[in-house]
């Protein structure tokens, strides 16, 4: 099982009318790894993160997903999505729900499980992220904070083998950034894959159990965090980490 | 505290509708003053010369007065009776109308007269489509056998001649076969004493005539009211099987009609006001009684108010249904691409629906796309009603799904479910709590607007009112009691679409 490899990415390609955005990157990512992506703004790390889950249609390659490809027309895209949830940068919570319903109404309509079930699973991810007492509040009435740890425990809800954050900090207050960092830090010694477009290197490097360097659509760099961070052997990486850190 | 704040809403709701009926009532009775207009400055037919003349639209006496005299000023009506009301209130100096209806409509309103002078004779007949050469040999068989045994002269003696009214009623002889299909008859029923409703049902000189004509032929009888210019249009498109309104026989008729053997003769008279005054108050016990309760007039109300309900509830649930069908089709064509065919077929349908009037819809529908089907009427102004409403809501609902944040679809999306269930479970709710207003503005449009189903015959509220005021010449009581009635529906609306607002909004903070 050490060397399960979950998902499988050979010659992705994406480009927008003109733009190529992605020009090429293989990747193996195996369950349990905790996979960062970091890189220069506009350099696609976005972009290869929403076409792992489909949010985008490669132009070339293939993703395989436990040996699925998911680009393939026969694909049921909406049961290899539910292995892999999606964490945004503006949360997306659904405003016109409790944040027990956000957290239940996936579980309910798409895994058959009974309204208790749901709920009880909600009740116990809540209070492990600490918000029992926003149960039965709305999204509008909390911060951007609790609504971030509110998305995660949805994704988790799900049950997925793997989660994927899109810059999950970036549209946080500085005070909130650290609260939901450690949401990710624990559920990361959980088992679960996961992978983190972010801004924050000191998650990368204290966390991730490998760091990947996208530069121009292209992985550029890719190693361990003492590697990418203690010994950069690109230049553009080498430019770019004396800008963030 | 919540209670307080309902009653204190209930009570503003019904202040403003008494202060809207006290303004209706100040306009009116402020236009009136100019009513004792007195008596009309028409002597004889040579002063129709340059005179504001009333006629009924397409009537003899309409074409009769434009060819004559040019010069008048000449005004058409839908109905003799409209034509009459605007007399008396000064609007027209005189109407020119054919003989029996104007003598009944005198004898009603004492501040009126018919002048001496008579001009051109004129035949009534029966109108037949062209194709249907056999019904009209068996209508002139039917006419010959009843003008010689001598059944027309006492039908038409029962309703006209002070001697002789009421002295005979035809009957349907015992044991009459009846087995041998119906005949439709369309006909104006505001045209005593040829047509006229009295008690609920339709009677006159020419329903009785064609009674007995269908007796003779061995058929049902189904008397459908209409406008006056319908009726041609509609024998023509086989909605009806002949029109009888006292129709004369002319030669622009002929092009498009065949008719039948006259069955009587009239003339056209000119009806003035002989400066007498009638009663000119708008509220009286004794109008109330004369507009409401005689013949159980309010009848007509209770059931044109159902018609009407019935009509806007189930247009309601096409537009709506339609509406959201329609617009996720259009919004999934907008942000994915797809389905562009339809897309363009829904944006046509919007683009001829919202381009054109709802009445010509509504005409379209009756009598060009069901023309030969001989279809119930409700359904076909429903299915107008509903479809013109659909393209409306379709606009309304897309513009809500348009403004819902993307991220919220790659929510719903990534988490599993498909794009309908993304759309039901996320999207559409949201969206319809950013619409409802805009919503809630097209169901009281839509309402309102099912009150012209009276251009195709439905007896709808609106219509109603028309009925009694075509039979008590007082067009404030009828109008006023009709317009109430739709201000109390669309305020229990608006209600209802307000307390629905509320209630999503406590949900959604």
């Amino acid at each position: 099982m050490e060397n399960d490899i979950m998902i499988s990415i050979r010659n992705l390609h994406k480009s927008f009318k003109d733009t190529d955005v992605l020009k090429g990157i293989d990747i193996d990512i195996k369950r349990g790894e905790v996979i960062a992506i970091i890189g220069p703004s506009g350099c696609g790390k976005s972009t290869f993160l929403r076409c792992i889950n489909h949010l985008e249609e490669p132009t070339g390659g293939e993703i395989l997903i436990d040996g699925i490809n998911i680009n393939d027309k026969k694909t049921d895209i909406n049961k290899q999505r539910q292995k892999m949830m999606m964490v945004f940068q503006n949360f997306n919570l659904f405003p016109h729900m409790s944040i027990l319903e956000n957290l239940t109404i996936a579980p309910i309509k798409l895994k058959n499980k009974t309204k208790t079930e749901a709920e009880e699973k909600a009740r116990e991810l809540l209070a492990r992220v600490g918000l029992t007492e926003k149960i039965n509040a709305y999204p509008g009435q909390l911060s951007g904070g609790q609504k971030q740890r509110v998305a995660i425990c949805r994704a988790l809800a799900m049950e997925p083998e793997a989660i994927l954050f899109d810059e999950p900090t970036s549209a946080l207050d500085p005070e909130m950034v650290g609260e939901v960092l450690d949401v990710m830090k624990n559920l990361a010694g959980s088992g679960i894959t996961m992978i983190c477009v972010t801004h924050e290197m000191g998650f990368a490097r204290e966390v991730a159990s490998r760091v990947i360097f996208i530069d121009e659509g292209r992985i550029a760099e890719c190693g361990t965090p003492a590697e990418i961070f203690g010994n950069p052997k690109n230049r553009r990486l080498k430019d770019f980490l004396s800008k963030v850190l | 505290m919540n209670y307080i704040n309902s009653k204190s809403k209930r009570i503003t709701a019904l202040f403003l509708l008494f202060l809207t009926a006290g303004c209706m009532l100040l306009t009116i009775s402020a236009c009136n003053t100019r009513d004792s207009a007195g008596k009309s400055p028409i002597e004889s037919v040579n002063d129709l010369a340059d005179a504001k003349v009333g006629v009924q639209l397409g009537t003899v006496g309409d074409t009769y007065v434009s060819d004559q005299y040019p010069n008048a000023d000449i005004e058409q009506f839908n109905k003799g009776a409209d034509a009459i009301q605007a007399l008396k209130q000064g609007k027209v100096d005189c109407v020119v109308i054919d003989k029996f209806p104007a003598q009944a409509f005198v004898s009603a309103n004492k501040d009126l007269s018919i002048l001496d002078q008579e001009f051109t004779n004129e035949e009534y007949a029966i109108c037949v489509a062209k194709e249907n050469t056999d019904l009209l040999n068996d209508i002139n068989a039917a006419l010959n056998q009843l003008n010689s045994n001598g059944t027309i002269e006492k039908i038409i003696d029962n309703y006209i001649g002070d001697d002789t009214k009421g002295s005979y009623q035809y009957k349907t002889p015992d044991g009459t076969d009846k087995s041998k299909g119906t005949l439709v008859m369309a006909t104006n029923a505001a045209f005593e004493p040829y047509e006229y409703m009295d008690g609920g049902k339709i009677t006159g000189i020419d329903a009785d005539i064609a009674l007995a004509i269908s007796d003779i032929l061995g058929m049902e009888l189904e008397i459908e009211d209409m406008e006056f210019d319908s009726i041609i249009s509609a024998v023509q498109s086989g909605k009806a099987d002949f029109g009888m309104a006292g129709l004369t026989v002319t030669e622009d008729r002929l092009l498009s009609i065949n008719f039948s053997d006259s069955y009587t003769t009239s003339t056209q008279v000119i009806v003035v006001r002989n400066g007498n005054t009638d009663d000119s108050s708008f509220i009286s016990i004794e109008k109330i009684k004369n507009n409401f309760i005689k013949d159980n007039r309010w009848q007509y109300i209770a059931k044109g108010l159902g018609t009407t309900l019935v009509i806007s509830f189930f247009s309601v649930i096409i537009g709506v249904v339609l509406g959201v069908i329609f617009a996720i089709i259009r919004a999934t064509c907008d942000k994915t691409g797809k389905l562009k065919l339809l897309n363009l077929l829904i944006r046509i349908f919007v683009t001829i629906i919202r381009g054109t009037p709802v009445m010509i819809q509504l005409l379209i529908i009756y009598y060009v796309i069901f023309a030969s089907s001989n279809i119930d009427k409700v359904p076909v102004a429903i299915i107008a009603f509903g479809l013109n409403s659909s393209a409306y809501m379709t606009e309304i609902v897309r513009s809500g799904i348009m403004s819902i944040d993307n991220g919220q679809f790659e929510a719903g999306r990534s988490l599993g479910f498909s794009y309908i269930q993304t759309m039901r479970y996320f999207i559409l709710p949201q969206a319809f709590k950013n619409v409802l207003p805009a919503v809630g503005n097209e169901l009281i449009v839509l309402i309102k607007e099912t009150s012209i189903s009276g251009y195709i015959g439905i007896m709808d509220m609106t219509r109603a009112g028309d009925y009694i005021r075509s039979r008590t010449y007082d067009a404030f009581l009828p109008l006023i009691a009709v317009a109430l009635i739709y201000l109390a529906i669309v305020m229990i609306l608006s209600t209802l679409v307000g307390k629905l607002e509320r209630r999503l909004n406590k949900d959604g903070k």
